[in-house]
């Protein structure tokens, strides 16, 4: 099953590049496949059966995969949502002439993915984590001559990129002390080694799942189709991050989940005001990603992991649909823009209705997915002892998610519905079953706690009651508020992505573009010195001869002779007659090597 | 039993000779020849490699008397740490022979010294007798010198000073060094020296010094660099590739069997400040790079980051007393050597290739040129990939281990590592000039590469892949030896 789940859509991928022809129906093949596989490893993980593969890398390090509950529930997420939305990306990619390599590079994306949530030892999570990077490089710089598209891709690359050094040095830290690079066994450390382990991982959590102060590359990023978007930046890069807090939260200590909680929080509510702010569909649903997933960080920090769990399960399923659904009504009316979208739900009913669907259910209304997911963020958070910072961060959050659902609402549905359109079953399928699972999700919370082990305590009334009115709250206000209005003197701010000093650019670009300016200048100046040397050798020359002319006495005079010789052959390498040269000193050589060579003869 | 690293070794010089004594051949018979010769020559080394290694000491010795006077022997042999190298040795010699089959100018005496190089490579990596490997070394310098300033660029002499001067003044203090042990051992045979080190305390210090000094411009590491990228720029791309891709591994793979065979103690004295030394290039040479505009010279300060790691894990093996952590470091430093070889040869060739065509290596007189020319395109991103330490590729198995055993032993030399997302920001800003983007007008003619650079290039990406992925063959054999080493 491992196996299968991995090979379908690697090989699948190298089939299409070889080939270049029918990718489609090699990729949905491919997904279809490793679909069965994970339900047919979430069936045997669930009957009991676990399974591990080991195959060799480094001496003592092999790759290992393994198949536990948790590690077969993100397979079968994962597997799911790249079956539906390379689905929808077979009708939107319809008229693009570069469709092999975005179908292959889909596919190399979905290996990685998987292999990072399979992996069982630190080196294959981390090989996994960057080949995800690299894989989103590639397809948010798909279409690479458009402006502004190859500024995005390295921007999403090198921010992830910066924030791995935490993921390197976190795991060079646990393999060190553990002795084994098998993630399960690293997970018993504990103390001073555990709690700096633990920031370090956050802070490469926070770079993957763009969390405040790396969160601008998310939006930046949209510059790619909107399938990459609906698969990357929903359910599978951006989740990278928390995968990795939730799979390493029983080694967590306490001073470490206080600092993710606030993290999270803070995340959630500032990416939330961005959101808000926004001008732009796709946008929008990228900064609400990078709140979702402070909620997430939340729940981690809160001390309950299988909430942030379920929260991304429900995420995956709600934001692909609307990834889905706002880039069929970006086909419609050639871009994302708040302004031309207006109007654009009406023109097409049942885009709306899945797209409407899932707003709610991201807003967290009942019986939606959303809403039991963030009635366990919110019941983790008032069960936590960090509760005082934790509630009024996820509540306000929660207020937010709301908002900004209600205003897209707002906007795709109150314009005037002027064009026609054309019907687009294949999006509409792909859209249809991304919205099904957001809605029905919540079914298998119940049996997913039972398998992971965890009883979620029953938190009374309070944590839905708040909940609830929070998303209602927020909806209300985002239907009927305009964001200006209700943001008041932030709105500026908040739309201009809340940077500060400067943001990254100016704190971190800047900095190393001038410490590279003054390695050139040492460089120069180090050249420099050498080259002087060089010429204050032959000038050394020059000068000896002009004593020999003079007449100098005899027992200088051999010393002299050989300064000049060397100055005059360092002249004639520089007038440019470098044959002679060259072959008498290839013979001369040839000579010396033959004398050594036969030594033994005469000697 | 033939003796196959003495037929490797001198095979390609051989086949110079031949082509010297018959002069006036065609230049397609002269590259024929070329291709040949060092097409068997990678043969043989497969071959060497299939009779495998012994752990704790060298396999296929071969050995004859040479000057029994002064306990000079010619010896050749093998262990995890060279036979990597001469693979890679035959493998970019074979590919650059290949790439230089359309040379006119001169071509008989380039491909001469071309083979004359190969057999000095060859010869100093597999030389088991220091005087052997100092008469390789040399042929070896002066060869390189003669293939920048015949086949050079434009400003070609002034490199040639520079490359001149350097290995003038940076091989003498190696042949101070060899003939100390040799005076306190009275033999020249490395396996006697590095069973016992003749010297201890101050004599060996001042031995290493003269050692580390010599190896230091060969790797190269700060500040005595400055003539890479100076001869990088002006070399031929042949030149460039054997030289990035071979010579420097002279530098680090004398600074494993010479500095920490022979002097262990000195070495593990001044681990500190080598250790210092390394994490100084490695960040220095990654930041330089980012100031390139060029983009040869930028490749060619990838290196001087590159071998930084090298001369890091190597100091690192020499302080940690952890026998395990010491292999880590070892296997992660000599695998580093065969990925940068294969990684920056393909970098070098590509860049090449794009000078041929364009006759610039300025990013921004480029643009967009993925569109136009894609198999140039997205060999140039594999490769700086690669470069900057994907997983999946050559690079990331072997700095994932000097990574790892850094931490372990000097938690603040991990500082390095800040160079991994420096060279991935240069790399990928001149991907993005370069190659993304709208397509530049002026090259919308250029042609894709052809037959032959795709011969030259795709083996190098599918040995960098296979690296990548399937290590274990290659750090198997590296770790044989690694593993046994006891100083």
């Amino acid at each position: 099953m491992l196996v299968l789940i991995l090979l379908a859509p690697l090989l699948a991928a190298l089939v299409i590049f070889a080939l270049r022809r029918a990718p489609e129906v090699l990729a949905l093949f491919a997904a279809a496949l490793g679909l069965l596989g994970a339900a047919g490893q979430m069936f045997a993980v669930s009957s009991g059966v676990w399974s591990t593969a080991v195959l060799p890398f480094l001496p003592d390090m092999p790759i290992r995969l393994v198949a536990t509950p948790l590690t077969a529930i993100l397979s079968l997420v994962v597997a799911t949502v790249a079956t539906f939305v390379l689905l929808y990306a077979v009708g939107y990619m319809r008229h693009d002439p570069q469709r092999v390599r975005f179908f292959g590079t889909m596919l190399l994306f979905v290996t990685a993915m998987q292999g990072l949530v399979l992996s069982g030892d630190w080196i294959t999570l981390l090989a996994a984590w960057e080949l995800i990077g690299f894989a989103s490089y590639l397809l948010i710089g798909f279409w690479h001559d458009r402006p502004g598209v190859a500024a995005a891709a390295t921007r999403a690359f090198l921010y992830t990129r910066s924030a791995d050094l935490g993921l390197y040095i976190g795991a060079f830290l646990l393999i060190g002390v553990a002795g084994t690079s098998e993630i399960s066994t690293t997970l018993a450390t504990t103390g001073t080694p555990a709690l700096i382990a633990g920031l370090l991982l956050l802070v490469a959590a926070m770079g993957k799942s763009a969390q405040v102060p790396m969160q601008d590359w998310l939006q930046r990023a949209m510059a790619g189709p909107t399938p990459v978007s609906a698969l990357l930046h929903s359910a599978t890069l951006v989740a990278a991050g928390a995968i990795l807090l939730i799979r390493t939260a029983p080694m967590l200590p306490a001073g470490a989940l206080v600092v993710i909680g606030i993290v999270g929080g803070v995340t959630a509510v500032i990416t939330g005001l961005i959101a808000l702010a926004e001008k732009d569909l796709k946008r929008l649903l990228a900064a609400s990603t990078s709140s979702q997933y402070g909620l997430m960080l939340v729940a981690i920090g809160a001390g309950a992991p299988i909430a942030a769990l379920l929260h991304l399960i429900s995420h995956a399923a709600i934001k692909s649909s609307l990834f889905i659904g706002a880039g069929v009504f970006q086909h419609d009316r050639d871009g994302t823009g708040m302004e031309s979208l207006a109007g654009a739900g009406r023109a097409r009913p049942g885009i709306f209705a899945g797209f409407a669907l899932s707003a709610l259910a991201l807003a967290g209304i009942p019986p939606l997915a959303g809403f039991f997911s963030k009635d366990a963020v919110i019941a983790a958070t008032l069960a936590s002892p960090a509760a005082l910072w934790l509630v009024p961060l996820a509540l306000a959050a929660t207020v937010l998610t709301g908002a900004y659902m209600g205003r897209a609402l707002r906007i795709l549905w109150a314009g005037a519905a002027a064009d026609k359109t054309e019907p687009a079953p294949l999006m509409a399928a792909g859209l249809g079953a991304l919205v099904v699972l957001a809605a029905v999700l919540a079914l298998s919370f119940g049996p997913l706690e039972r398998l992971l082990g965890v009883d979620m305590a029953e938190g009374g009334l309070l944590a839905p009651v708040l909940g609830l009115s929070a998303a209602i709250s927020g909806l209300v206000l985002g239907w009927l508020i305009t964001p200006a209005r209700l943001l008041g003197p932030i709105f500026g701010f908040a739309q201009r992505g809340f940077v500060m000093f400067g943001g990254m650019d100016a704190l971190v670009a800047r900095p190393a573009l001038a410490i590279a300016a003054a390695c050139e200048r040492l460089e120069r100046w180090l050249y420099d010195l050498v080259l002087g040397f060089g010429r204050l050798n032959l000038s050394l020359g020059w000068l000896a001869q002009k004593i020999d002319t003079k007449g100098i006495d005899r027992p200088i005079f051999g010393l002299v002779r050989r300064t000049i010789n060397t100055g005059t052959r360092a002249r004639k390498l520089q007038s440019g007659f470098i044959h002679r040269e060259m072959a008498l000193a290839v013979i001369g050589m040839a000579v010396i090597v033959a004398v050594l060579l036969a030594a033994p003869l005469y000697s | 039993m033939l003796p196959l690293l003495s037929i490797a070794t001198f095979l390609p010089i051989a086949g110079g000779l031949v082509l010297m004594l018959r002069r006036g051949q065609s230049t397609q018979a002269i590259h024929a020849v070329s291709i040949g010769v060092t097409g068997v020559t990678f043969l043989l080394s497969l071959a060497i490699w299939a009779g495998g290694i012994v752990p704790g000491g060298f396999a296929q010795v071969e050995e004859l008397a040479w000057i029994p006077a002064i306990g000079a022997s010619y010896r050749l042999g093998v262990d995890g740490l060279n036979l990597p190298l001469v693979l890679l040795t035959t493998v970019l010699f074979f590919l650059s022979a290949i790439y230089s089959a359309r040379l006119k100018d001169r071509a008989a005496t380039f491909v001469v010294l071309m083979l004359m190089l190969e057999t000095a490579s060859l010869g100093a990596f597999m030389a088991l007798d220091a005087l052997l490997f100092y008469v390789f070394f040399e042929v070896s310098l002066v060869g390189m010198y003669f293939m920048i300033a015949g086949w050079g660029h434009e400003d070609r002499q002034r490199a040639a000073l520079m490359f001149f001067l350097y290995t003038l003044l940076g091989s003498l203090p190696l042949l101070l060094a060899i003939l100390g042990l040799y005076l306190s051992s009275g033999t020249f045979d490395m396996r006697v020296w590095i069973d016992t080190p003749p010297l201890t305390g101050i004599a060996a210090m001042l031995a290493l010094i003269a050692m580390l000094f010599t190896f230091a411009i060969k790797i190269p590491s700060f500040p005595v660099h400055t003539w890479l990228p100076a001869a990088h720029v002006q070399a031929p791309t042949v030149g460039s590739v054997i030289l990035a891709g071979v010579m420097l591994k002279f530098g680090t793979y004398g600074l494993v069997r010479f500095a920490l065979q022979m002097t262990p103690e000195a070495f593990t004295k001044a681990g500190l400040v080598i250790l210092a030394f390394g994490v100084f290039s490695a960040l220095y040479g990654a930041f330089a790079a980012l100031a390139q505009s060029d983009l040869k010279k930028m490749v060619a300060y990838t290196s001087v980051n590159h071998m930084g790691y090298i001369v890091m894990a190597v100091a690192v093996a020499a302080l940690t007393v952890d026998p395990k952590m010491r292999a880590v470091a070892l296997d992660g430093a000599t695998l580093q050597m065969v990925s940068h070889g294969l990684v920056t040869g393909a970098l070098f060739f590509l860049v090449g290739m794009l000078y041929d065509r364009t006759h610039s290596r300025e990013m921004g007189d480029f643009g967009g040129l993925l569109g136009g020319a894609p198999w140039l395109g997205w060999a140039f991103i594999l490769s700086a990939f690669a470069s900057l330490g994907l997983p999946g590729l050559a690079h990331f198995p072997a700095e994932f281990q000097i990574f790892l055993a850094t931490l372990q032993v000097q938690p603040w030399a991990i500082i390095a590592i800040l160079a991994i997302v420096v060279t991935a920001g240069l790399y990928l800003r001149a991907i993005a000039r370069v190659f993304l983007g709208e397509a530049n007008e002026k090259w919308s003619a250029m042609p894709d590469l052809g037959r032959r650079e795709k011969w030259v290039i795709v083996p190098l990406l599918v040995l960098t892949i296979l690296i990548g992925i399937a290590p274990a063959t290659l750090i198997d054999m590296i770790h044989t030896t690694m593993a046994s080493l006891s100083f």
